[in-house]
């Protein structure tokens, strides 16, 4: 990073617009993973991946810095620094599995236990009289400066300075309470596999298009009209069986119905849409669930929490989520104009398996790379990409209902179609960059 | 001719529909309860319990061929052209009681779009229905090689 000239983010950041560099240039790229994905709290996994002691799954923090998750015999759940305390190798390499006994380093055979401590160096008596310590920690797996879960999500930072996960959340936590709410038992678990879906460009494009409500009844009209049209077209009843009715159309929803959803942001560049009302508000209750949630929290309970209907939610920069949906994406960034986007779907526990299946089928119509609204998503995310190459026009702006956000002591507040959620997370974006994001956190 | 020429001829058919691309020619292959189906991972058993790229029955077909000739439809500004390659066709089975004749081959196909090519192989697995001229899909199977890996929008049926 020394290598990289600082800037002057005054320049690049202003309220209501941003420097074109901030998607081009690839030395900003990497400021962007030393100080955003560097301080911030990264989503790595879920609980219910590691069931079991020394069952793991691995990723990267940020676009290169490999961690394992990885539950130890005391149940805990880690996250380490996936990188041998002797030369340096990555010491788990496969996406996830149950490591036996211990974890082995596949170049010299040092082992370690599932919390990252040294076991055992092969032939050891080479080090007697050297002066090296096995007992000293910097020759375990390290685990990450931090490691924080919320209702079974575990994030990690590389930032000692983060305050504690719950506070970094804030009022965006609700939506993992609410996700999980969503389960009779209060508890969700990753289910049904992954999407793993390539961008060709800058990974801030996804974040900014989540609550970007003024996009969908122009980039999705054609499959909106194409499933409306023919729909229409089959008999009542074999109408109703196509659950492709509920989910593709709401995205065609009018400017007024985005404006009602409203946008709420919060410190650190969260955001949401919806809350009152969403594009997934009008999904029909399936009885069966209904029943088990009624049984669970009564009709009272049950209905708020049906009533919290956000549509995406931001926690900035690593992870979206979908509360009345049940999945959530995860940003992984590569390069400045290339980003891997994971699609993982949740079952709520107690809940009747077509409540899986229903989100099985949502990921893979909306989100899937041979999807019917995410490739059109992608396209404009590509064209803009391309555009902004252009010095035509230095800036990219954000003025959409500028002055009128309802500025509250722990959230801002503002009208649906608003550009509420840019100016929340580029706030966020040039503190973190300046380094001063976690200034008086904690305190 | 034998059954397996014309077993081969009739991939070969469909290939060519999809190479054009011709969607409305190549919907009218399946039967009325007929699927496409390309799973997200290998050895994958479930269309339904687990995630897939896709899973399309007649009604999805017709959905997404609407869309691919919609012109508001933004990712179909550039034309996309494919080329299919079939070999390794094995007749797998004929001796059911559903009277489906399975069949797998290997298929690498090429696409142009937007001035690149890419290259994608697959294990295709079909479900023929003999009928009077021919065949009928009853479910056409697409295991890519690397079902796993991140993939790139992909906006036609390979």
């Amino acid at each position: 990073m020394k290598n990289i000239p600082d800037r002057n983010f005054d320049a690049l950041v202003k309220p209501t617009k941003i420097h074109r560099s901030l998607y081009t240039d690839p030395e900003l790229f990497e400021l962007e993973m030393a100080r955003i994905w560097g301080q911030a709290w990264v989503f790595i996994g879920h609980d219910s991946q590691v069931p079991n002691p020394g069952d793991f799954f691995t990723t990267n923090i940020n676009h290169k810095i490999p961690v394992v998750l990885i539950r130890d015999k005391e149940n805990r759940v880690n996250v380490l620094h996936n990188r041998c305390g002797h030369k340096g190798a990555k010491v788990v390499e496969a996406r996830s599995g149950t490591a036996r006994g211990a974890l082995r380093c596949s170049y010299h055979g040092w082992s370690y236990r599932f919390d990252g401590s040294l076991l055992k160096i092969p032939n050891e008596q080479g080090y007697e009289g050297t002066g090296f310590d096995a007992e000293d920690p910097c020759y375990s797996m390290q685990a990450l400066a931090q490691v924080g879960s919320y209702r079974g999500f575990v994030f990690a930072t590389l930032s000692s300075n983060a305050p504690p996960l719950i506070e970094w959340m804030g009022g965006a936590k609700d939506c993992f309470d609410n996700l999980c709410d969503r389960s009779p038992e209060g508890e969700v678990e990753v289910a049904g596999g992954v999407l793993r879906y390539e961008h060709e460009c800058n990974w801030k494009f996804i974040l900014e298009n989540l609550n970007d409500t003024m996009h969908p009844m122009v980039v999705h009209e054609s499959i909106v009209k194409a499933a409306e049209q023919y729909i229409a077209t089959l008999p009542p009843e074999a109408a109703q069986q196509r659950r492709e009715a509920e989910i593709i159309p709401p995205f065609g929803a009018s400017y007024e119905n985005y404006e009602d959803s409203g946008i709420t942001g919060f410190n650190y560049g969260h955001h949401y849409d919806g809350g009152k009302t969403s594009i997934h508000s009008d999904y029909s209750v399936d009885p069966e669930y209904h029943a088990a949630m009624v049984a669970a929290y009564g009709e009272q309970r049950t209905q708020e929490i049906y009533a919290f209907n956000t549509h995406n939610v931001c926690f900035y920069p690593s992870l979206t989520i979908k509360c009345a949906i049940q999945n959530i994406r995860i940003i992984r960034p590569v390069s400045v104009d290339r980003f891997i986007v994971e699609t993982w779907s949740f079952r709520l526990k107690g809940a009747p398996e077509r409540m899986l299946q229903r989100t099985l089928l949502y990921s893979r119509l909306i989100n899937s790379s041979m999807g019917m609204v995410g490739p059109d998503d992608l396209e404009v995310y590509r064209r803009t990409q391309e555009g902004l190459a252009s010095p035509g026009n230095e800036w990219v702006e954000f003025h959409r209902q500028f002055g009128r956000d309802t500025e509250l002591p722990d959230r801002i507040m503002g009208g649906g179609t608003s550009d509420l959620d840019m100016r929340t997370q580029y706030k966020a974006w040039k503190a973190y960059m300046e380094g001063s994001i976690f200034d008086g956190a904690g305190q | 001719m034998n059954d397996r020429q014309q077993i081969e001829d009739f991939l070969y058919y469909e290939a060519s529909l999809l190479d054009q691309p011709d969607l409305d020619t190549w919907m009218t292959l399946f039967t009325e309860d007929g699927h496409y189906w390309m799973p997200a991972t290998e050895n994958q058993h479930d269309p339904i319990n687990h995630i897939s790229h896709v899973f399309d029955d007649r009604v999805m077909m017709e959905i997404r061929r609407r869309n691919f000739v919609h012109p508001r439809s933004s990712a179909k500004d550039w034309p996309i052209r494919c080329s299919h390659i079939i070999g390794n066709v094995r007749v797998e089975d004929t001796s059911n009681e559903r009277q489906v004749t399975l069949v797998t081959s290997n298929q690498h196909v090429v696409v142009w779009y937007r001035d690149e090519q890419r290259v994608y192989a697959y294990r295709g697995t079909h479900e023929l229905i003999p009928t009077d001229d021919g065949f009928l899909i009853a479910s056409k199977r697409v295991d890519l090689i690397n079902p796993a890996a991140p993939q790139r929008s992909l906006t036609i049926y390979l």
